[in-house]
């Protein structure tokens, strides 16, 4: 049910090169310049400078001054961000190769929304999500040369979270190739979720909230496989609703970014206010993945943003959920991360209607595009897009998405503020 | 550089549904019959029983009666079995699925050795190693609820061996999906590989042959780094040399089969005449990665033998050889490992030439078929195919295919 931007991904009339020429590079394309010139624009790379300096300064400050973190700790902090930093380089170089690729392979689709202006016949490549995935999982992978402090319960849960990763950027990927049924879809996610949850070697307890004591009995309350069934769920939720609120160029690694900005944040504020040699392990099992993650989705919001020159597929969305739900099991805090997600839920419980079958669901449930005005006027469809427009009046596309990006940095704000305010009350 | 049998893979001139549309799976196809009816001829499931029985029978017999293995250790490689033998059931039930969906988004090529006969015409789906890698993973994830022997460093090379293979499995489907260049190709499986090298946690020495003790000077020596170096180069070697030992109907998922029952019987022999557990446990971890790779791939088999209704992809062969470079390594018997590929070998030696250029490499290093007579006759190609058919003879492909896995047979049994 994604609100995809793609119209048509595949009729491509013109013959592709048969692939047993060797010569297939120099063969002109019909539709399309030489293979050798770029097929995309190039990266936004200033406003991703400003994005992340806003982002960096508080988070840096926090690493470095702010607060008395052990050292050896630091440094795994920040060799890895040194790591991600250089992801972010090498995904900035590899999505214009990959790009190529894709085209050539008939991966690639229209921009939905500049339907009736010239933008909206160019074929855009899809899928770059693997540009990112592939790198991320280098990334990842490499880095357990680099951290000295792992003992082999650490271990088990880091190569347990890349194969989970891994797997759903499989999944993922052959969902964008093969467009494989909306049921199937859903199921996926527990499936690459289940390495995870053989190597969750945490407890299964939750606290209760110190208001609701009375009504429940007891403090602290064991669900056993229940436990186990909701981490289940909320890797298949988080996929699915990064997944399903989309539609707009750049909002699904916008809204990556901003919640794994967030993550981060809190991780080091966590770390930095804790004592818990075991809780601030978990905290920076968080980081060590997150930060990758972040890097990488930056490279692929430099093309993404407004307006995109590549789109990110299942692959990505799957990718970024998975990653997100990971290390919120792993590291613990799934109900902040739930409050992090809060528009993705606001967009489920809108969706909901239309997802059920009770009201009719259309292939895309995307605004209309008036190719005059340049403006988005909202539908019926039950997603936060439409609900925005609707209530906000018509919009142009890049000024909605920042309005909902900011409508995920104020949840996240929130989420904060919550935290804060009942720290005493609530834990 | 990998011999394969499809000349076309993306040529289709008949357009494809565009993607927005919910009822894509009503239209019918100009080339094809409506998509309900199976796009593929059914699998030969009477050849592949007869096959398993010839593995299955000294194998069980091993398990069961001959040797005394410990009881937990016997229930959890017979649970693994059961599981595999699901996988194998799930598979067969699956590749057909995949296929339409595959052949919808034009991933299919013409087989070169039919070419000329009404077969060379038909589309044959590719990569459907894509469907064996899932069920494989889904597998192998599930098989740890049922390891209660685990302790965590068990766990921590079981869930490297996991991401080693998942990522294999997802660069081998990327290479399939996009073709990535071949130096590209060969490097993929040294990243896919590091998991597995970080994960080691065995020693790095290795014992130097007796005769050669009073020139090496030592009886044990610590090749440290250069053992991981080794390790690594051992994935590239076993993807890659499977992937160019192909290019015949069943040949690639033929000797991977062979290979496997190989690994799988010269495990239960080591534990049945070791008494080291940790011995043992080294060759049980080759047994619950190998178990299920054979199962899903005598799937694959009965739809892959002669004549093909699938074909394998780049994604089945990178699997397939990460599997057993990961066993080798974990297993701790990978010279051992190196010797069952000793056709390998061979074929990578004799194609050395023309993949470092000094002799011109085409894009194919096929047989030419004669579609009058069905044979197929050798070129001056490096490859063990080519090699076969200049010694032997003009030979039917099923019958070359046969003689390779033969081969392989013979020198495993060496």
């Amino acid at each position: 049910m994604a609100a995809r931007k793609r119209a048509s991904a595949s009729s491509d009339a013109s013959a592709k090169p048969p692939r047993n020429e060797e010569a297939v590079k120099a063969e002109p394309k019909p539709a399309e310049a030489a293979p050798i010139d770029p097929p995309i624009a190039p990266p936004k790379l200033g406003f991703i400078l400003k994005l992340s300096a806003l982002f960096l300064a508080p988070y840096l400050y926090l690493i470095l001054r702010h607060f008395d973190i052990d050292r050896e700790l630091r440094r795994s902090i920040l060799i890895n961000a040194g790591l991600s930093l250089a992801g972010f380089f090498a995904t900035v170089k590899l999505i214009p190769v990959a790009s190529r690729y894709v085209l050539r392979r008939n991966l690639f689709g229209y921009d939905i929304n500049k339907k009736g202006t010239p933008q909206g016949t160019v074929k855009v490549p899809e899928s770059l999500g693997i540009a990112v995935g592939i790198v991320y999982l280098v990334l990842a992978i490499v880095f357990q040369y680099f951290n000295f402090t792992a003992d082999s319960n650490w271990l088990v849960e880091y190569n347990a979270a890349l194969a989970s990763i891994c797997f759903m950027i499989l999944l993922g990927f052959t969902d964008d190739v093969l467009d494989v049924p909306w049921r199937v879809k859903l199921i996926l996610p527990s499936f690459a979720a289940l390495p995870l949850l053989m190597a969750y070697a945490g407890h299964t307890t939750i606290i209760i909230p110190k208001p609701l004591i009375p009504y429940v009995g007891m403090e602290i309350l064991d669900l056993g496989w229940i436990y186990k069934l909701y981490m289940g769920l909320l890797a298949v939720f988080c996929t699915n609703s990064i997944n399903i609120h989309a539609g707009l160029n750049g909002l699904e690694v916008g809204q990556t970014v901003v919640i794994a900005a967030a993550i981060l944040l809190h991780n080091i504020i966590q770390i930095g206010a804790s004592k818990d040699p075991e809780y601030m392990q978990a905290h920076a099992f968080s980081i060590y993945l997150v930060q990758p993650m972040l890097a990488t989705s930056l490279a692929l919001l430099s093309y993404n943003w407004y307006p995109s020159s590549v789109f990110v597929g299942d692959t990505y969305t799957y990718f970024a959920g998975m990653t997100m739900a990971v290390v919120g099991i792993l590291g613990h805090y799934s109900e902040t991360l739930l409050i992090f997600f809060l528009p993705q839920i606001l967009n489920f419980l809108l969706s909901l209607p239309q997802l059920a079958g009770f009201v009719k669901c259309p292939r895309h449930r995307l605004p209309r595009f008036d190719p005059q005005s340049g403006l988005l006027t909202g539908t019926n469809d039950g997603t936060l897009v439409n609900f925005f427009l609707r209530a906000f009046g018509q919009k142009t596309e890049k000024s909605l998405c920042i309005l909902l990006l900011l409508f995920q940095a104020m949840a996240c704000g929130f989420c904060f503020l919550l935290r804060w305010l009942l720290a005493g009350w609530y834990k």
